[in-house]
């Protein structure tokens, strides 16, 4: 195959496609196709109006057959949308269909010169000509099979990547679920209630938790991250790094041969332990001891040690007695697992609203945030569910809730995006405070409510009848009474016009969220790209939500943008289904651009291995001569040792030296070779 | 365009004139005035009211910035310049800190205060300012009070400006000429007296 070919007479067939007008309405299709039947080496070139159509695609599949055609050539959309479809068609014809090329000439063409037709038509034939000459040269190419791993993995352990996990190892796939925190749940476990129904998120979350933690088909590996990935669709090589927990499972215990051994979860060490710092899962709001667990309902409710907290007093080493569960000479260890797809579901923080200092957060005691306010009004919060002004810990009667705090703003401290459940949870607030503290009265700041999903509305209409007050202002600033420790809230009321001095007892600032803060690193491991705003970017908005550009992985939750919990569970169930399909196939074709090695031009000089970056290369002993040798399944086919090799020895397989020399002479040349 | 209904009594009509938007009444050309003067994009604002809530003058006045920007990106450009609250803006810049759109709401309202000058749309204490920084180089001149209160705080009485530098005066004179400032003032007040 690494040899370069004497190509039979190429006889090739061109079919310019209207696209209805998208294509039509700037191009002179006639013409273009007129052009076609004058290029060296085009033996047939026909139009119609929708090629990508049955009776389009049968066109393609006849001229091959009566035309006797090596390579075929449509001028259409962009690759992305139909390579595939005509790939088929020239499949169908009987040609291998590698010997298809498209020259895109509308979303690079008509749609971008839509007022100039005659330039457009022109550049038009320029992309045929340039086709034309590829399709001249195309060779058979066989895309290589790979086998895929039965495993998947699932990263961070919210609710959205509990769902793909569950999802996963129900449909029979071993699936590790790896979380950074000590316990699975993410944000979800934070929170009071959830909108629209007012259901206890705990209590519909902890069954969940607990299917996962039973769930044999599920490793559940938490205080654990992605420290390195090295692979591909199939087959990829996860190294894992377990965070030295200190504390070890009746599990560990029993490897270690301490019977009976192991973590209770009985807290006696929590107990004796004399250092105390703030629990982040209460957001600082109240205290845990150096070695804790979240909330009485983490799963698994293994106890951890914050080693950067210990003084290893070693008193809770003592409370624990003979179960031996505490080892405070714990390291952080490494492990490997081989997995065939991966579901990202990375999740999100709040955005550090402090920057807006119009609002006061941080400054003013009685500012909090809304995820402040969800632990506050919580039964099982730091202050039993009892809302009060962290200021003097009195009951507050007007609270004012700020929207869109941080959101849809584009001055470059805050985000450009709108943060899509900051308006459902807000009316949630306002129903809860309203449930709680007779007489209490929610202020809602909104410049608009955006209340799109099911039932959504209908809750709106709820909570403004249960008597929530709505002004349409966002809020210019928050000044402090320093006496009182009331807030002044100052805004415009839209509706009125006019300008508002509202004293409350409590703002509750709805601020935005942003990627979380591991998200950065760990889709660049994972090669995954992410769009202006940092949240992971999906194959395609509307048609591939779950997958990404690189193959097998794939996202759910808010990690891709913002979403509330029953768009995260769908995304969740689509993710796990996308990520079940390799796996039940068995096997994944990878596309066959690998490059490969001219073995008699090459030196083995081995300059171009390390030039690689998906290490695809290496060096071998053949016919007792060193030559470089190409990893099909790991080579990507981004060209880099291509274009590199000083002996010209490396054959890019479907972008090939000649193929692509042609396409220049075409273009520069104007098809007058 | 707005029907026309004569009544007799000048204060009925006035009373019982159609307010409706019609689209022939707006200048769709005016934004892009406001935007090539004010280098701004005010026709992204999005009606949110943090330029309101910020300004120093909405509370005391029935001046609403956010207003102007409504009406500039619909183009009512009458409405606008014969508005006398166009000149309430004290170009603090607090909106313009605080816009979550990043629009300049106050180089907006200057923009709108450039084109009424062009139609001698202004108030007169602006123009007797336009004088006065003729005369002395100041908007606000010094005065007996100010300069007992700086000898009291120590400092000259003048201060290091064209009142303590004179020489000075006649290159402020030559950019105020440049631009016909000072001759549009005296024009404008001698026709209103
Ligand atoms: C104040 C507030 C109230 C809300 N109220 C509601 C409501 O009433 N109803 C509703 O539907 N929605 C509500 N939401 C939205 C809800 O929180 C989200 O929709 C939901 O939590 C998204 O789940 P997730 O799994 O995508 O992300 P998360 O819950 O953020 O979970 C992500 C998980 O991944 C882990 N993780 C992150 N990075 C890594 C990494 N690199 N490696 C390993 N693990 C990692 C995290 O530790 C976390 O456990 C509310 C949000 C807020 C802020
Ligand atoms: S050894 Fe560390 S974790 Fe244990 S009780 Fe002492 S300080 Fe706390
Ligand atoms: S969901 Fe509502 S509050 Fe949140 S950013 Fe969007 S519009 Fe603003
Ligand atoms: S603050 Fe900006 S976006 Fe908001 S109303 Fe004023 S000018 Fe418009
Ligand atoms: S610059 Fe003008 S419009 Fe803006 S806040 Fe200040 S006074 Fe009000």
């Amino acid at each position: 195959m690494a040899e370069v070919k004497k190509y039979e007479e190429p006889r090739i067939g061109v079919f310019v496609c209207h696209c209805g007008t998208n294509i039509a309405g700037s191009i002179d299709v006639k013409a273009v196709m007129e052009y076609a039947r004058t290029l060296p080496n085009v033996i047939v070139a026909d139009d119609y109006q929708y090629m990508c159509s049955t009776p389009g695609q049968n066109k393609i599949a006849e001229a091959i057959n009566e035309q006797k055609l090596t390579g075929v050539v449509v001028a259409a959309c962009s690759p992305r949308l139909h390579e595939p479809t005509f790939r088929n068609a020239t499949k169908a014809g009987g040609l291998n269909p590698f010997r298809f090329e498209m020259a895109n000439i509308r979303e690079q063409n008509s749609w971008v010169h839509m007022h100039q037709p005659e330039e457009a038509t022109s550049k038009a034939k320029d992309a045929v000509r340039i086709a034309v000459a590829k399709a001249s040269l195309l060779e058979d190419l066989v895309p290589k099979s790979v086998p895929v791993e039965k495993a998947a993995m699932v990263v961070g352990g919210g609710v959205g990547g509990m769902q793909a996990a569950l999802d996963l190892a129900n449909a029979g796939i071993k699936t590790y679920l790896v979380e950074k925190s000590p316990t699975i749940g993410g944000r979800m476990s934070q929170l009071d209630k959830t909108f629209p129904t007012l259901d206890c998120s705990q209590c519909i979350l902890t069954p969940k938790m607990v299917d996962v933690y039973r769930n044999e088909g599920i490793e559940l590996l938490t205080y654990t991250e992605v420290e390195a990935v090295e692979g591909y669709i199939g087959n990829f090589d996860v190294t894992l790094r377990k965070k030295a927990r200190g504390v070890i499972t009746p599990a560990e215990a029993e490897v270690r041969g301490i019977v009976g051994g192991g973590c209770t979860g009985c807290g006696d060490c929590s107990e004796v332990c004399p250092v105390i710092k703030p629990n982040p899962f209460e957001l600082g709001m109240a205290p845990r001891k150096a070695i804790y667990i979240y909330h009485p309902q983490v799963s698994p409710l293994i106890y951890t040690v914050d080693f950067d907290a210990c003084v290893k007093c070693g008193l809770c080493v003592e409370a624990c007695g003979d179960k031996k569960a505490v080892d405070l000479e714990a390291k952080d260890e490494f492990m490997t697992v081989k997995v065939g797809t991966v579901v990202l579901a990375l999740g999100y923080d709040i955005f550090p609203i402090e920057k807006k200092f119009e609002w006061g957060y941080k400054n003013y005691d009685n500012v909090i945030t809304s995820l402040e306010f969800e632990r506050l009004i919580c039964a099982s919060g730091p202050t039993g569910g009892h809302l009060v002004r962290p200021s003097d810990g009195e009951t507050p009667k007007r609270i004012a809730f700020v929207l869109c705090a941080g959101s849809r703003d584009s001055t470059g401290v805050g985000k450009p995006y709108c943060s899509r459940f900051c308006c459902m949870y807000s009316l949630k607030h306002a129903h809860q405070i309203i449930e709680k503290i007779p007489g209490a009265i929610p202020y809602i700041f909104y410049m608009d409510i955006r209340s799109f999903g099911k039932m959504y509305e209908e809750f709106y209409y709820r909570i403004q009848n249960e008597g929530a007050k709505f002004i349409r202002g966002r809020v210019a600033n928050i000044l402090e009474d320093p006496v009182t420790k009331n807030l002044h809230v100052n805004a415009e009321d839209t509706l009125l016009g006019r300008p508002i001095d509202m004293e409350v007892d409590l703002v509750v600032l709805a601020a935005a969220i942003q990627p979380s803060a591991e998200t950065e690193k760990t889709r660049r491991l994972f090669g995954v790209s992410c769009s202006q705003d940092g949240w992971l970017l999906e194959a395609h908005p509307k048609l591939n939500p779950c997958g990404t550009t690189t193959a097998g992985v794939y996202l759910a939750g808010v990690c891709q943008g913002p979403k509330d919990i029953p768009d995260t569970v769908a995304q969740a169930e689509g993710a796990a289904s996308a990520a079940s399909i390799p796996i039940h196939r068995g096997e994944v074709e990878l596309e066959p651009y690998f490059a490969q090695c001219m073995e008699d031009k090459c030196a083995g000089c081995g300059m171009c291995i390390n030039q690689c970056p998906y290490s695809a290369l290496s060096l071998v002993e053949k016919d007792g001569r060193t030559v470089m040798q190409v990893t099909e399944a790991k080579c990507k086919g981004c060209g880099t040792c291509g274009g590199f090799c000083p002996g010209g020895a490396i054959w890019m397989q479907h972008f090939a030296t000649p193929q692509i020399i042609a396409q220049i002479d075409a273009f520069l040349l104007g098809g007058e070779q | 365009m707005a029907v026309k209904k004569d009544y007799k009594d000048q204060k009925l009509s006035e009373k019982l004139r159609d307010r409706k938007y019609y689209i022939p009444d707006s200048n769709p050309e005016f934004i892009k005035d406001v935007e090539k003067i004010g280098q701004t994009a005010a026709h992204m604002c999005y009606q949110c009211g943090t330029c309101t809530g910020s300004c120093p003058s909405a509370p005391r006045s029935s001046y609403r910035i956010r207003l102007f920007m409504r009406k500039s990106i619909l183009g009512l450009e009458e409405e606008i310049l014969t508005d006398p609250d166009l000149w309430l803006c004290t170009t603090c810049y607090s909106c313009t800190d605080r816009c979550p759109r990043d629009l300049a709401p106050t180089d907006a309202i200057m923009a709108m205060r450039n084109l009424a000058f062009k139609r001698d749309i202004i108030p007169r204490n602006f123009l007797q300012t336009v004088q006065l920084i003729y005369k002395s180089g100041h908007g606000v001149p010094n005065n007996d009070a100010n300069r007992a209160a700086r000898k009291r705080l120590g400092l000259d009485e003048e201060p290091e400006t064209t009142h303590k530098y004179p020489e000075y005066l006649p290159g402020i004179r030559k950019i105020l000429d440049h631009y016909r400032l000072k001759e549009n003032a005296d024009r404008i007040l001698a026709q209103g007296e």
